[in-house]
């Protein structure tokens, strides 16, 4: 039985598995010990944090209110990420939190839209997406309940400050810190002023430096994610955030934006192999450790996986760590917990690692030594299966434990600019004409819901965020 | 913390069955469809009759039915593709794209095109089947009765004009006389026909998908009707030759992709018979203890090993089975893991769970019989 969890780190991790585990274990001890330095527990990545849809749920889940964490954070609002650079040195394109289009007689709109290009006609699957045209307009509402309403189509994240959101999670937790960390031996960590905690569990939230995890193999995946450097900053700025975060590429690498209130939270991702080294740099090793848990000690957040936030990913990685652990914790010693929580993670974060390595191996920079390597760089296997069915016929098979679903692949293969060879033949069955309508109905659909919306501005206004 | 977890940890809590409102009107002999309410429903029907009817709605829509014995199959010299099958009468006849639906033998996929067979017996050791109809007897029962023998089981599937019956067992134990006198003794009612002997191998056709050939039904394998997946499987099949439908140029990715899935899905339903044999006590014959003892499928010892010790279901992308009927079968078999949730328990629990008791014993108890549903006479 565990009676007693210890988690070391009090960053955003730290205080995110605290909260989980109070609210799900009330009869269970939980220890947080603080560590020096900034907080990297999710990867040194800036001082602002971008979350995917299911993030404001699991602040619902856990007694956080969204517009107290948004103000105490300098928190807006996101409807996706906008891409550029990355399918060629002047392309963008705009990866929404919500569905692209609507299918027809069975058969999914970008099999339509195929059929339509096939056609002649030119068309951006982004602008049948509502999130997308939203924040293309800047501007922002909450969804609809009501699943018969366009309103309904979109999800949304948030955008963060890291201090804030770790501050807001830690008072949700209604603990405060043990302490903070100088060592770990015998399954105990001593504080700074010599006390001695022993827990039954510990986890590990210090970080790439997995003050307590360390040891364990890790998997590399510098071969596909050529990024090995970050300098993180932080831009005042004023006037009302856009409803989007930005991954921008450039010769060397990219660099990542996420807006809050007053200010841009950014992250310079490069490899040290094609720029020179930037001021401030930190290097850091994309991967992930072989075994998460091991014997007592579980690693969470970026002590257990570090690869670059392309989209807002690294707290959804945390959050299903959390369930899957809360789920997963052992019941006598020597049970087969562990070893079914590792096969869980692995699968979760290569999968994800599959996801990212495709914005690189899709890319059109064509020029740029790192961007040609990625191109012509082998990817994994399960990659490579999704790649040449969606290649072939544009399907994108899911394997277990996808973070993402087929409609974010197909939006970001189809942004990249990756076109299939063929369209299902379902989609031949429907007329041209009720094809062009069809889009031109949820077009117009769409851009009458966008008109209706407030902006983001007076949204963030309305709800006390911004004077 | 899920709700068999929560059971697990009760005491007192009754049958994990008494929270199952399909498996309380079935065991009252109650129907009602779920309008929306979260439990499903399956039909028990004549084969034969489902046949008919299906070949009438398709000729209705232009499907043309040419009888005759398929003597020879013509393959293409260069992509051994599926030219044409021969019949009897002489006549040829060409198409682009071949479903083999021949049954157990695939005429196509494995007399022409040879994809291989790969056989499950050492996990699931029944080889044979007699099939009988009888007279009903008594009420008509929504459910089927699959019960254990010596060595196989029996099912009985109720019908509003007969019901159906089979002996499913091992030849390696049980000779076949003994096998029909078995059979005949536990029969509801009065026979109807002559036995129908079957046999088998349970496995799955190597390749399903191959050239212009997609094996379906029996041509894909066969797995023994324990569970009803036979339809199933075809559904399933169809479903995603529609979603991989070829376009004309052949991409070998499309059958590649077709084969994955389909042995994803022959196998994970393999695991879940496998299970019902596997997880048993009864010490009455040499069967049953080479089933409790055989080796199983790395996959389902991982499955098993799990549920044993923490009463957890693994979860998946695709499989036909879901975490109700892995509980349903784990419990049934009185597979009784080791250690619930350590969060199952505490207060308010034990109300809630006796609420939730009462109230589907309730709802089952107010739905008509299934005569009534079905508009027969009781």
């Amino acid at each position: 039985m565990i009676g007693r969890i210890g988690i070391v780190g009090g960053g955003v991790a730290g205080w995110m598995a605290a909260l989980a585990l109070v609210r799900a274990l009330p009869g269970t001890r939980i220890d947080l010990i603080e560590t020096e330095g900034p907080d990297w527990s999710l990867g040194p990545f800036g001082p602002a944090e971008a979350s995917l849809p299911d993030f404001p749920h699991w602040l619902a889940d856990h007694g956080v209110d969204e517009n107290a964490l948004l103000r105490a954070a300098r928190g807006s609002f996101a409807l996706g990420t906008a891409f550029s650079g990355w399918a060629g040195p002047e392309a963008d394109w705009f990866l929404p939190f919500g569905t692209i289009g609507a299918p027809l007689a069975g058969t999914g709109f970008h099999q339509l839209a195929a059929r339509l290009r096939a056609g002649g006609h030119a068309l951006r699957l982004a602008d049948f997406s509502l999130a997308a045209i939203a924040a293309a307009s800047g501007r922002f509402a909450r969804p609809s309940d009501d699943p018969r309403s366009i309103l309904s189509s979109y999800g949304y994240g948030l955008h963060l400050d890291r201090a804030g959101l770790a501050a807001t999670l830690r008072a949700a937790s209604g603990i405060g810190p043990a302490g903070t960390f100088r060592a770990f031996a015998d399954d105990q960590v001593t504080l700074h002023d010599g006390t001695r905690i022993a827990a039954d569990l510990w986890l590990d939230c210090s970080g790439p430096a997995a003050l307590l995890a360390g040891g364990g193999d890790w998997e590399s995946w510098a071969e596909w994610l050529p990024c090995d450097r970050v300098v993180e900053s932080w831009n005042p700025a004023e006037g009302v955030p856009p409803p989007y975060g930005h991954a921008g590429a450039f010769e060397a690498g990219w660099q990542r934006t996420v807006p809050l209130v007053g200010g841009q939270g950014g992250a310079l991702f490069y490899a040290s192999g094609h720029l020179p080294a930037q001021p401030g740099a930190v290097s850091f090793a994309q991967g992930r450790r072989t075994q998460a848990w091991r014997g007592n000690v579980v690693a969470l957040g970026a002590a257990a996986t570090l690869v670059e936030p392309l989209h807002g990913w690294n707290l959804a990685l945390l959050q299903n760590a959390l369930a899957r652990l809360i789920g997963l914790l052992p019941a006598a010693p020597g049970g087969p917990e562990p070893a079914e929580y590792n096969r869980l993670t692995a699968e979760e974060a290569d999968r994800l690692r599959d996801f990212a390595i495709l914005h690189y191996k899709t890319n059109g920079r064509t020029g740029d030594p790192l961007w040609d390597a990625a191109r012509t760089t082998p990817v994994p296997e399960t990659l490579r299966h999704k790649l040449d069915l969606y290649e072939s016929r544009g399907r994108v098979p899911l394997y277990d434990e996808e973070l993402f679903e087929a409609e974010d692949w197909i939006a970001v293969l189809d942004g990249q600019g990756v076109r299939p060879r063929r369209h299902d033949a379902l989609a031949d069955a429907i007329p041209e004409e009720a094809l062009a309508q069809h889009a031109s109905h949820i077009r117009a659909l769409i851009l009458d819901a966008v008109r209706a919306m407030p902006h983001h501005g007076a949204t963030l206004r309305s709800e006390g965020l911004i004077a | 913390v899920p709700f068999h977890q929560q059971w697990l940890a009760a005491e007192g809590a009754g049958a994990f069955e008494d929270y199952s409102l399909p498996i309380r009107a079935a065991r009252r002999g109650r129907f009602h469809r779920p309008d929306g309410a979260p439990y499903n429903y399956a039909y028990q029907f004549d084969a034969g009759l489902y046949a008919k009817y299906l070949r009438g709605y398709s000729e209705a829509r232009g499907v043309e039915r040419r009888e005759g014995k398929v003597v020879d199959v013509a393959l293409d010299g260069e992509s051994g593709f599926v030219r044409s099958v021969m019949l009897e009468s002489g006549e040829a006849i060409e198409a682009d794209l071949f479903l083999d639906c021949s049954g157990f033998r695939g005429l196509l996929i494995e007399q022409a095109l040879h994809a291989g067979y790969e056989e499950w017996t050492h996990w699931l050791p029944c080889d044979r089947a007699i099939a009988i109809p009888c007279a009903n007897s008594g009420l008509l029962a929504p459910y089927t009765r699959a019960a254990a023998q010596e060595s196989g089981w029996i099912w009985r599937i109720p019908l509003q004009h007969r019901t159906g019956n089979g002996h499913v067992y091992s030849s390696g134990f049980l000779g076949d006389e003994a096998a029909l006198e078995t059979l005949l003794a536990q029969l509801p009612g009065a026979p109807l026909a002559e036995p129908n002997r079957l046999r088998f191998v349970t496995g799955k056709r190597r390749t399903q998908w191959l050239g212009n050939t997609v094996a379906i039904g029996l041509a894909s394998g066969f797995l023994e009707p324990l569970e009803s997946t036979s339809i199933h499987l075809i559904q399933v099949a169809i479903g995603r030759l529609l979603d991989l439908f070829p376009t004309g140029e052949w991409d070998p990715l499309d059958a590649q992709e077709f084969n994955r899935l389909m042995a994803l899905d022959y196998e994970r339903v393999r695991d879940f018979l496998i299970l019902h044999y596997h997880c048993q006590q009864r010490d009455d014959s040499a069967f049953w203890r080479h089933c409790r003892e055989m080796a199983l499928p790395a996959s389902l010892e991982a499955k098993l090993a799990l549920f044993r010790e923490r009463g957890m279901v693994t979860q998946y992308r695709e499989g036909t089975f879901l975490e109700p009927s892995w509980l349903a079968v784990y419990l049934g078999q009185h597979v009784i893991p080791r250690h619930p949730d350590p969060r199952a328990g505490g207060e308010g629990v034990a109300a809630v769970m006796a609420a939730m008791r009462a109230e589907t014993a309730a709802l089952a108890e107010a739905m008509p019989p299934h005569e009534a549903a079905l508009g027969v006479p009781a």
